[in-house]
């Protein structure tokens, strides 16, 4: 706004005959000039004062919801005794071993090509390599039509593919530059070598780029090829049959241009060859898969940190006896049948032969098991195992004491046992207060699950980072957490997840979810309302259309509920601790109903907790309703009456079908405020802690307000982390309840427009 | 519907007069006795007198054992007001450090909210276009709605960490009376902001309209025209403010610490009545132990301070309405 | 320069629009208003409801730009000087252009802070005898002293209509504006009061210019020195029909559409 004054031609001339005396106080026009633009100067300040006040609201509230935002996601290290995928992977991996006809298990590819070659009903995972040697005797079959050929595997259509790696660590690579240069002489010649067994070198760029990359940090040229005469020394390597034949070959050309020193290679298997290299006896690891976390964790031991490079690519083949002339494409579900479940060719593919299968197989510790394995039962879980399953790797997993101790708490067998005995159940069982346990009905897959999550792989957070920095120092996080935590798994993980809105409450914070609390929450709301609508609009009605307002009582109880509505909610609890949960604990504890558990009932239950916010939102609804129906115009009810309806059939017919919009909108509000109330529910005696879910008014309960409160109480970080994931779901729920209401004002306030 | 069925044959003419015992010409006007129209009016009535139930419920309970409280031996009134501490086991009820915490926490909360809110107020009516403040307003009401134990979360992982942080975490412990006071502040500033421009709202235009027409500036318009116009509306939402700052209790539970202590140094723990009250039932108590009589006996102290307030908003309310009737 | 098609009388004048338009949203409600108003008389806007008069009077101390969606284009001259230019302060044209609205509307506060409060935003500069003798005479002379001077310090808003009217003409005199504009000033009121009210104007006369839109015919004819009378276009937007002396345009209309309209036929 400009403070120019107006530019006068002629002098101001009112108010002359009254040779005004008032207008000389006024100011002068230069006066005026000054005095305006000084006003401006200050309302201009004052206006960007209150946007700046208002501003300031805004961003602290937003800073509000963006700070849970930021705890709720964000990396983690993560430790597990066991990790989940490795229960399940050694779950199908001894399924696979454990199928009928397996006639070989061996570690050698050879041996299995021989088998199969042999046998018109045999079939087997093995090597590419070997495969390409054994071209006649065998036919690899396609997996969901793709073959393997150097082209799909190089795209990675065949899904059936693992890496071929080099493992060693900086440490041993400055250490000896005669290891530093053979792994670069490999990168630079792994695509020629490869290519010449037959075997998958990885894509040309990525094996230049690592090339280059490892040449730079180790101080060399990156365009200078590698002279292996200007080193000596010893270079031992040890691992993968796979990858054996592709380095003993780059070792042959590596004396071959000079080296001086001797190469000792040994054909032992990954997972010997990490053994040997984490234990200090090997320089370099041949690989088909990559490093696990025990591994890792084995190498941390000795200081080593591993580090590797990828040289290729390794198809396991599917192959048959060249005799076998139905089977040639399979998918994964024929593949998991194959070698697990059926017994006859016939039970794969309908019409294929009845004859047995002959399984010729790598042993467990082979990566062509594990590529198997991961590949065709990838992505399954604990929950898709079947219950034995999981009942075998919790005893095999546990102290033989805590097996006994959880099978006397819920018996994993109806009618047999696995840990606990026959005569210990009926000796406990047979005294009068027969403790938990003593019933017959076994415990469900789910919380077995859940058991075996807690007690197998007890996965425990070491430290949680938070999303700003998960986002912005990814690189420095990974790199502290290495060091501080070296066989944990770091990841980046979100807390609020499907399985944390579907598991039950939980000692562990990575295990715990909020389903008990959504049920309790959804059971206190649900008795709340019910109770709390009809006696609200019934009140509201009352007063706005019964009600002589010139009688004092009256006015005393539009006076009283005006008062109650700001009556701190923690006094409400108060309220329904006495008269709720103590003076009227045989009701509402169900016991003279006789539903309540005669051991823990008392009268903390849903049915005390939602009577007791159903008085609290009691003067919410009233408000709201009365306003909805002092809205409804009076023409309306004179039409009404005037035809000769009664008061109630005014009311019923007219009144409140008009005013139903802003009731309900009242209705849902209430409902926002009580999904969100947490002292009353404390006071009244959520309970602090429990796993199962509600099952009617009598049981105990906890809410999701609740239950943040007390993961709030909790020192440790990690129930931050979850508290923080609750919060936003209840701010969701709350956002859709807000929603809802607003759309329903809305929609009313048309009608009425 | 039942009620229908008591009513007299009506509608039309012929059946109405066929309805009647009288005298034929002449139409029966006299009153029924409609049972279900009464029972109706009786149910309602009842409907409407559980909040006179509920009132009377809190203020006997209350009543009722805080007298037991006091009735213990080891209490007494005057120790319960002017003892400085609260020690249950030493037979200290004093009640100081308690309200000491709360009105510290509802000062600091005022400090932040009044500004903030009523700022926001006047912006919010008297400067925003109408879609700027169609967008915050009810933005702004629904903040208000966000459930306070969701504060109490923001002031320990939040503002206790930038507090401490910024001031030292020698200075700031990690439960401290600042950091809550500051977000049930942040808390009732929605409230006060919402409700002020209410009333900032509903001040009639033609009164902007004389301001501006005598030459005001917008700023002298908002200040010194409408908002003492809407003087009384405003001083209700603060009032509400304040009570409501009082009777907080997640927040404070969560963020100010447990253990009465009184203190006035805003960056140390100290407990507040409705803290302490929560912490007291969230234990498994038993229902004839002092401790447990004294969250009744902090809770009338709370209740009355509470009420006191409100009606003190309502009376301003009733007094604002005359002025524009 | 555009031509003054409406130019009943001579100078000096206090104030002209020049070609003006004023939109709300994208409607036109006035189009090609051409009009200016002679010192020291009184100049009645007169035309059927909606027809635009009062958004034309509100145009002269930009009080539409209150309205967020009117937009004014054309010129109004005061003092030679556009007020709509980028340069003007409308906080300065309005304390120069008085204004008196047609629901009475005292600032709720005391009747003699109602009367002072304009003086005092506006630096005037006398100490307390000074603003209490303002106060007196701004009373006095709208005509509203003998009915309050006991009651100097009760709320604006205890007074009748008609009084509380004349405490508005009261507070919007007390700034010694040179115009004073007038908007259905007695319509929320009763025969009596709307008769004080016209007197009272008529009084005014002498010190300042007046521009009082009405819907009252009699009132127009009684009280003004000259009429304008407005329509409303086919397209709704208002326009300017007929202006000249009060007599003129009541005894012998120029326009068939003002005879129609002063003899009760639409409107």
């Amino acid at each position: 706004m400009s403070d120019r004054p107006l530019p006068t031609e002629t002098p101001p001339e009112p108010a002359a005959e009254q040779g005004d005396r008032f207008a000389a106080l006024y100011p002068s026009e230069e006066g005026i000039r000054a005095q305006v633009a000084r006003r401006q100067r200050v309302a201009t300040g004052w206006r960007v004062a209150f946007l700046a006040a208002t501003s300031l609201a805004v961003v602290i509230l937003s800073t509000l919801l963006l700070s849970i935002i930021n705890q709720s996601f964000g990396l983690v290290a993560e430790q597990t005794d066991i990790p989940e995928a490795q229960l399940v992977a050694d779950h199908y991996k001894s399924q696979v071993l454990g199928a009928t006809n397996v006639l070989l298990a061996t570690e050698d590819d050879a041996d299995i090509a021989a088998g199969i070659a042999a046998d018109a009903n045999g079939i087997g995972l093995l090597g590419y390599a070997v495969y390409a040697d054994n071209g006649a005797a065998l036919q690899a079959l396609s997996v969901d039509g793709v073959a393997p050929t150097a082209e799909t595997v190089a795209t990675g259509t065949y899904p059936l593919t693992r890496p071929l790696l080099l493992y060693s660590s900086a440490a041993i690579l400055s250490d000896k530059p005669q290891v530093a240069a053979f792994l670069l002489y490999t990168l630079q010649h792994a695509e020629e070598v490869m290519s010449e067994l037959g075997a998958f070198p990885a894509d040309a760029t990525a094996l230049a780029e690592q090339a280059a990359a490892l040449a730079t940090t180790l101080g060399l040229d990156p365009a200078a090829p590698i002279d292996p005469a200007a080193y000596e020394g010893d270079i031992v390597i040890s691992g993968s049959s796979t990858l054996n034949p592709v380095t003993r070959e780059i070792a042959r050309r590596f004396r071959g241009e000079g080296f001086q020193g001797a190469i000792k290679i040994s054909s032992v298997g990954t997972v010997a060859g990490f053994e040997a290299f984490c234990a200090e006896s090997a320089d370099l690891v041949d690989a088909s898969r990559p490093i696990t976390t025990v591994e890792t964790a084995a190498c941390a031991a000795n200081n080593l940190t591993p580090l590797s490079v990828q040289v290729g690519l390794d198809p396991v083949v599917v192959a048959v006896n060249s005799a076998n002339t139905f089977a040639a494409d399979v998918n994964g579900e024929q593949l998991a049948a194959l070698f697990t479940t059926a017994t006859n060719w016939s039970e794969v593919v309908a019409g294929w032969p009845a004859d047995a299968i002959h399984r010729f197989l790598p042993t467990t510790d082979s990566g062509t098991m594990d590529v198997f394995v991961n590949t065709v039962f990838g992505g399954r879980t604990l929950a898709d195992l079947p219950y034995d399953a999981l009942v075998q790797i919790f005893k095999a997993n546990v102290t033989a004491g805590r097996c006994r101790a959880i099978e006397a708490e819920q018996r994993f067998y109806a009618d047999s046992f696995v840990c606990d005995t026959e005569e210990a159940f009926t000796a406990r069982c047979q005294s009068d207060a027969a403790p938990t346990g003593c019933v017959l009905e076994p415990r469900d897959k789910g919380s077995l699950v859940a058991l075996i999550q807690a007690d197998v792989v007890n996965p425990v957070v070491q430290q949680a980072w938070f999303l700003a920095e998960s986002l912005f120092r990814r690189e420095e996080i990974m790199a502290e957490a290495r060091q501080a935590y070296p066989t944990a798994d770091v990841h980046f993980r979100r807390w609020l997840t499907l399985d944390f809105l579907t598991r039950p409450q939980s000692s562990q914070p990575e295990l715990a979810g909020v389903r008990t609390a959504i049920l309790g929450s959804l059971w206190v709301v649900a008795i709340g309302i019910l109770v709390g609508f009809p006696v609200g609009v019934g009140a509201a009605i009352y007063l706005e259309e019964y009600a002589d307002k010139r009688r004092r009582f009256n006015r005393f109880i539009q006076t009283n509920i005006n008062n109650l509505a700001g009556v701190p909610s923690i006094i409400y609890g108060l309220l329904g601790l006495t008269v709720f949960v103590r003076v009227l604990e045989p009701i509402t504890s169900g016991a003279v109903f006789g539903v309540g558990d005669a051991t823990t009932a008392n009268g903390r239950t849903i049915l005390s907790a939602g009577l007791t916010l159903a008085l609290l939102i009691l003067p919410v609804i009233i408000i709201s309703a009365q306003e909805a129906i002092k809205a409804v115009p009076s023409s309306l009810r004179e039409a009404s009456l005037g035809l000769g309806a009664t008061k109630w059939q005014t009311i019923w017919n007219h009144v409140v079908p008009n005013a139903i919009g802003g009731i309900m909108t009242g209705v849902i509000l209430a409902m926002s405020r009580i999904i969100g109330e947490t002292a009353p529910l404390v006071v009244v005696g959520a309970s602090t802690f429990i796993t199962t879910d509600p099952t009617g008014p009598f049981s105990k309960f906890t809410t999701l307000p609740t239950q943040i409160f007390q993961w709030t109480s909790r020192p440790q970080q990690t129930f931050l982390l979850i508290a923080g994931a609750a919060i936003i779901v209840l701010l969701v729920l709350l956002f859709i309840l807000n929603a809802f209401a607003i759309y329903l004002r809305n929609r009313y306030a048309r009608r009425i427009g | 519907m039942e009620n229908l069925t008591v009513l007299p044959p009506r509608g039309e003419a012929g059946s109405s007069r066929a309805g009647t015992v009288n005298a034929p010409d002449v139409p029966d006007l006299s009153r029924r006795h409609r049972i279900g129209e009464r029972t109706i009016e009786s149910g309602l009535f009842i409907a409407a007198a559980v909040s006179i139930l509920t009132t009377i419920g809190i203020v006997a309970i209350l009543l009722e054992e805080a007298l037991r409280f006091f009735a213990d031996e080891r209490v007494t009134v005057v120790n319960f007001l002017t003892d400085t501490t609260w020690q249950p086991q030493a037979n200290h009820f004093g009640i100081l450090p308690l309200l000491n915490a709360t009105l510290m926490i509802t000062a600091i909360a005022l400090l932040v909210a009044i500004p903030l809110g009523l700022a926001s107020a006047v912006f919010l009516s008297e400067y925003a276009s109408p879609r700027v403040r169609g967008l915050l307003k009810p933005a702004l009401e629904m903040l208000a709605g966000v459930p306070t134990v969701v504060y109490g979360y923001f002031a320990l992982t939040f503002v206790t960490a930038i507090l401490r942080a910024v001031l030292g975490k020698d200075i700031v412990q990690i439960y401290n009376v600042a950091s809550a006071g500051l977000v049930v502040g942040v808390l009732i500033t929605p409230l006060i902001a919402s409700l002020s421009e209410d009333a900032l709202h509903a001040v009639p235009n033609s009164l902007r309209e004389a301001a501006y027409g005598v030459g005001a500036t917008r700023f002298e318009t908002a200040v010194k025209v409408v908002l003492p116009a809407a003087l009384s509306g405003v001083a209700a939402a603060l009032v509400v403010a304040i009570s409501r700052a009082f009777g907080e209790t997640m927040v404070v539970a969560i963020a100010a610490g447990a253990g009465p202590k009184l203190t006035w140094n805003p960056f140390e723990s100290a407990e507040t009545m409705t803290g302490y009250m929560v912490r007291i039932s969230g234990g498994d108590l038993s229902y004839e132990s002092l401790d447990y009589k004294s969250i009744y006996a902090i809770g009338l102290v709370v209740f009355a301070v509470t009420l006191l307030l409100n009606i003190i908003s309502q009376r301003i309310v009733a007094r604002f309405r005359e002025v524009y009737e | 320069m555009t031509t003054l098609a409406h130019d009943p009388s001579g100078g000096p004048f206090a104030i002209e629009a020049q070609a003006l338009n004023i939109y709300y949203g994208s409607f036109r409600a006035v189009k090609d208003i051409n009009l200016r108003f002679s010192t020291h008389k009184i100049t009645a806007l007169i035309g059927p409801s909606g027809c635009g008069k009062s958004t034309v009077l509100r145009a002269f101390n930009r009080m539409n730009d209150l309205i967020p969606i009117s937009r004014t284009e054309g010129t109004v001259l005061f003092h030679g000087k556009n007020i709509y230019d980028a340069d003007v302060d409308p906080v300065q044209v309005r304390r120069r252009v008085g204004m008196v609205f047609q629901k009475p509307n005292p600032f709720p506060k005391t009747i003699y802070e109602n009367v002072a409060w304009g003086a005092r935003i506006n630096g005037f500069k006398g100490n307390k005898a000074d603003m209490d003798a303002l106060v007196e005479e701004s009373l006095r002379d709208a005509a509203v002293w003998d009915d309050v001077k006991d009651k100097l310090f009760q709320s604006g808003l205890s007074l009748s209509g008609g009084q509380q009217q004349r405490l508005c003409i009261a507070r919007a005199i007390a700034t010694r504006p040179e115009l004073i504009l007038m908007d259905e000033p007695a319509s929320a009121l009763d025969p009596i009061s709307t008769l004080r009210i016209e007197e009272l104007i008529q009084d005014l006369k002498k010190n300042y210019t007046i521009l009082i839109v009405t819907h009252n015919m009699q009132q127009a004819a009684r009280a003004s020195d000259y009429t304008a009378f407005f329509n409303m276009d086919t397209d709704r937007a208002g326009y300017l029909v007929e202006y000249g002396q009060t007599d003129q345009v009541f005894t012998s209309p120029k326009s068939e559409m003002t005879e129609q309209y002063i003899t009760g036929r639409f409107g």
